[in-house]
């Protein structure tokens, strides 16, 4: 009997340093990359392309940052370029999550007619690839007078059928009993909605709220069809543009991409607590 | 009188709902219908940008052609293999990973956040990162020729079909693995204790505890994972954008969104390019509408 | 009496004012390419311009050249585009056989009518620029590409650079081969590399010394002289990493690099205009004189001696402009290009301008000689309404035989079949 816990208790061992080594092994391959794009940053281009790669920069080549900033024109426009993209991505974030949660407590606490219809639609317009309606969404844009505009960047995401769906499956399980009790206080619906609805949905909110400005924060596609004007670009159309024609010095290039990184990664740091603990995500996320 | 009341009441509930769904309603019908009923529209026209003329109507021409073009039946087959090289070790390893997470006690959240930093960047910061990596002179060779023993061997990552094609996958998964690791986490987090532990106390080791308690507990995440994955990688664009901009061999990774971008953009054939993104617009309704199925079912509880 | 004359008074005042505000201020949007040095003094034409004509402003906006395509093409689409652009020809040309661009107005900038303006240009400037008798465009620049020599690789690999250059292709396959360092099989050094995405204007004319054509006299065949097309992709297969590992798409374009004089590439395929750039980047490297420019290489079996394709920009206007806006358009970029030597000196590109030409200066700039001359056994780029598409379509082809290691014949077909589709196609 005591020879038979000795052996499953190595094999347990075994297992346990095994699957440590696994996931120390796999976390160092995934980390790499990020590592290299600090470092590379930091170094001149002639060393970055070095082989082997030298790990370790020599001192702060800071002229990456500051080309990086200054620009091929040296007129600074990534400063004007990185706030575009943060007033966006911003913007976008913060309607979303309104006009999700707005929809989706719509969808999930109230029965009227037709509702399973809305509902089928919102989620049909998920499956529609942004290439298939990229031409006739500019044609739209460019009707209504938004080229070049913030509101032309910022409109055609405001309506974010995945945002309806997180809400919607949140909201499903809020209590209706709270919600019964605040109408025979009296309160209105809106009122409901923002004091009481709104503010218990942290978790949803935050994750809907990252995820949309993640993806304005990385989206190339439209900015590409709307932007015409240097000083409305946003990072992924300057680092195209850097990239382009003139100079593609990986140094610099390196450095934009850290600087285009920061208000993301300062965000994960941040907000990642709300869907990422030791239990993983919270329900209100699973869908 | 008391029934009159209660009707009332449902009816202003029913108003209030359409109130709040409005907003998001008009949104979608300018940004979403609209223009896909536009695209579909286009579909049957051949239009030429630049040309003040009318576009010409061609009915199903358009159709017609692409099920018949080897170039569009090549985007399928890239299309294809991407998404199943991809989607399938995304499944695999996140899998993996959580579990092998879930059974450690402690630093589970700095593993979880370590995997997911890599989707906190923006596709295109992460296509300049890997271009670097990728290049002969980069990290990728000289990592495999030490891991090989061999000496400046050129893998040709961006060069070589076989080869480009795995890069692409390579990106995507780094980006992802995090992601779907962690929805991972939360399927197994969310089987209560009180199963596991039974289930030790019956006497399962490790490995039946996973194989025969958390798998079939987590077939539903597992769905809805799986679709997921699907459903991203068949949107895929901006890696396969900025690497052929960069120099890499357009043919094997010309998946169908950038094959709709050039055949709209460089090509301006209009007509077509809605023509294919219909196509996968419905390939892509089939995918969702099963996702939502599945999602569905796996709101029944775990008992 | 004083009744109706103070009327008249009001009316006529009225109708001054009216005049006043007609000639309202104009603004003229104006899009272009990245270029750090002629942007500097553009904007100052621009200031001049508007202190001459207070009415009148410009904005001025670049996009790096490889976007200003596609940026035109949706603007256009969508009626929505800028009053004045330029583009190189080959893009130019579809904006021309569409209407979208007005013709030269003749008149607002001097001269009588398109003969006149004609004269005062090199011939055969305005040839691709003229539909019906009318012109298009006014030329930016016209470029045509050599080969730029780095003297101490060159040296360091122990080849006199004065002589030892490469003459012929295949020769450049033999000298790039002992200026290539490699570490294993990645290289560190290269000897040349081409001009990757450009191959309309670099590519084809090594077919053209083959005896081969895109097309065929009337237009309506596709590929001629198969020979001669597999025997310039068996030279890209060679010069690849699947032949004798010399250089690749995948690597930063050669001049980028090369002004840099980093030790990564020997030789380089560009303009005239790179020597300002270099003067900029590097003025050690520029002022060394460590640097030559030699002409376009020729096949040893070549029937033809045919020098890269040169290329032009041309400023063109919007023809959905107002007729008030397209004359202050012209007048505007006549009195940017007026400026024919600061463009030359500072930009370093050249307008095909007589009295440019004629200025004794224009032959003592360096290496003028050679590009001139190369120039001279050259002709404009291949133009046809869906030029670029063809050119993606060579890109795809010589990349499958170069990187995807495809058999040529097999690439040949595939080209072939596909630009014969967008010729039997007509919308």
């Amino acid at each position: 009997m005591n020879a038979h816990k000795t052996r499953s208790w190595r094999l347990e061992k075994m297992a346990t340093t095994l699957i440590w080594l696994f996931l120390i092994v796999a976390c160092i391959l995934v980390v790499i990359p990020l590592v290299f794009m600090f470092t590379a940053a930091a170094m001149p281009a002639r060393d970055i392309l070095r082989m082997p790669y030298p790990w370790i920069p020599e001192g702060f080549y800071w002229q990456n940052f500051w080309n990086g900033l200054r620009g091929p024109e040296g007129t600074f426009i990534f400063i004007r370029n990185a706030l575009n993209s943060l007033i966006v991505a911003g913007t976008v974030s913060a309607f979303t999550v309104l006009f999700s949660s707005l929809a989706g407590y719509g969808l999930a606490k109230f029965e009227f007619k037709g509702r399973t219809l809305v509902f089928m639609l919102i989620m049909a317009t998920m499956m529609i690839p942004f290439e298939a309606i990229m031409i006739p969404l500019y044609m739209v844009a460019m009707r209504m007078g938004l080229q070049d505009t913030y509101t032309g960047l910022i409109l055609p995401f405001l309506a974010n059928a995945f945002g309806v769906f997180l809400m919607r499956q949140y909201l499903i399980t809020f209590p209706d009993e709270i919600l019964d009790a605040a109408r025979i206080d009296g309160a209105s619906e809106p009122r409901i909605f923002s004091r009481i609805v709104l503010p218990s949905s942290g978790p949803a909110v935050a994750t809907l709220a990252i995820l949309a400005f993640r993806s304005q924060w990385d989206s190339l596609l439209w900015p590409l069809l709307v932007v015409q004007s240097d000083e409305m670009k946003t990072i992924p159309l300057y680092i195209t543009k850097f990239m382009a024609e003139t100079h593609s010095d990986e140094g610099i290039m390196m450095a934009i991409a850290v600087m285009a990184s920061i208000p993301m990664i300062v965000l994960f740091l941040t907000l990642s607590k709300y869907f990422i603990n030791k239990d993983g995500l919270t329900s209100a996320t699973k869908g | 009188m008391h029934r009159k009341r209660g009707f009332s009441m449902e009816k202003k509930k029913a108003r209030w709902g359409w109130v709040f769904v409005t907003p998001s309603l008009i949104l979608f019908a300018a940004f979403s219908f609209y223009p896909i009923i536009n695209a579909f529209y286009e579909s049957f026209f051949n239009r030429n940008l630049l040309s003040l003329r009318p576009p010409r109507f061609v009915g199903w021409d358009n159709y017609i052609y692409l099920f018949g073009s080897k170039d569009f039946w090549l985007s399928v087959q890239n299309t294809l293999i991407f998404t199943l090289g991809t989607f399938l070790p995304l499944l695999v390893f996140s899998l993996v990973l959580a579990v092998f997470i879930m059974s450690i006690k402690r630093f589970r959240r700095f593993f979880q956040m370590a995997f997911y930093s890599p989707a906190v960047l923006s596709s295109v910061v992460a296509a300049l990162i890997w271009l670097l990596i990728f290049d002969p002179r980069g990290l990728a060779n000289q990592g495999l020729n030490a891991l090989m023993g061999t000496a400046g061997v050129n893998y040709n990552w961006l060069s070589t079909t076989g080869m480009l094609r795995l890069s692409t996958i390579v990106v995507y998964f780094w980006k992802y693995i995090g992601y779907f690791t962690v929805i991972f986490v939360s399927g197994i987090g969310s089987i209560p204790d009180t199963l596991r532990e039974a289930a030790l106390i019956d006497g399962a080791n490790r490995w039946t505890l996973f194989w025969y308690v958390t798998l079939p507990l987590l077939k539903p995440t597992t769905m809805l994972v799986s679709i997921m994955a699907m459903i991203q990688c068949l949107k895929t664009f901006s890696t396969q954008y900025m690497f052929t901009n960069a120099g890499a061999p357009t043919r094997p990774i010309n998946v169908i969104t950038l094959n709709i971008y050039n055949t709209a953009i460089k090509d301006y054939r209009i007509g077509r390019a809605t023509a294919m993104s219909i196509l996968l617009f419905i390939v892509m309704f089939a995918f969702t509408w099963l996702q939502l199925k599945v999602s569905r079912t796996e709101e029944v509880s775990h008992m | 009496m004083k009744k109706t004359s103070a009327l008249l008074l009001i009316a006529l005042s009225l109708l001054l004012a009216a005049s006043v505000v007609g000639a309202q201020t104009i603004e003229l949007t104006y899009w272009t390419h990245t270029d750090d040095n002629r942007t500097v003094i553009e904007n100052r034409y621009i200031e001049e311009f508007q202190a001459m004509y207070p009415n009148v402003t410009i904005k001025r906006v670049v996009n790096e050249a490889s976007k200003m395509g596609d940026l035109m093409l949706t603007a256009f689409s969508a009626n929505n585009a800028p009053d004045i652009f330029n583009l190189p020809i080959e893009q130019e040309y579809g904006y021309m056989m569409h209407h979208r661009v007005a013709p030269v107005n003749y008149k607002a900038i001097g001269y009588k009518d398109a003969q006149d303006l004609a004269s005062q240009y090199m011939p055969g400037t305005f040839d691709t620029v003229t539909m019906d008798g009318q012109i298009y465009g006014l030329p930016l620049e016209l470029t045509n590409w050599s080969i730029y020599i780095n003297k101490n690789i060159f040296r360091d690999a122990g080849l006199d650079p004065e002589t030892d250059y490469p003459k012929t292709w295949e020769e450049m396959i033999e000298v790039a081969d002992k200026l290539t360092l490699r570490n294993g099989e990645i290289i560190t050094r290269r000897g040349f590399d081409f001009r990757y995405p450009y191959y309309l204007v670099a590519m084809l004319p090594m077919v053209e010394q083959l005896g081969g054509q895109l097309l065929s006299e009337d237009g309506k065949t596709a590929i001629v002289n198969d020979e001669a097309w597999i025997q310039v992709f068996e030279w890209f297969r060679t010069w690849g990493p699947h032949g004798r590992n010399l250089g690749s798409p995948t690597y930063t374009a050669a001049r980028k690099i090369f002004n840099m004089d980093n030790n990564d590439i020997a030789m380089c395929l560009t303009g005239f205009y790179q020597q300002g750039r270099i003067r900029v980047d590097n003025p050690e490297f520029y002022d060394s004189g460590e640097w030559m420019v030699v002409p376009f290489p020729v096949f040893e079996n070549a029937v033809n001696d045919v020098g890269c394709s040169y290329y032009g920009h041309f400023m063109m206007v919007n023809a959905q402009a107002s007729a008030e806006k397209q004359e202050w358009a012209w007048k505007f970029i006549a009195y940017m290009l007026d400026h024919g030597w600061e463009y030359l000196e500072t930009v370093n590109i050249i307008q095909p301008r007589q009295d440019l030409l004629d200025d004794p200066r224009y032959m003592e700039l360096p290496y003028m000689n050679v590009f001139m001359d190369d120039m001279a056994r050259s002709h404009m780029v291949f133009l046809h309404e869906n030029g670029f598409q063809f050119e993606r379509f060579i890109k795809e082809a010589i990349e499958s035989v170069m990187l995807s290691n495809m058999p040529s014949d097999e690439a040949l077909d595939i080209l072939r079949e596909r630009i014969q589709e967008v010729l039997d196609d007509s919308y």
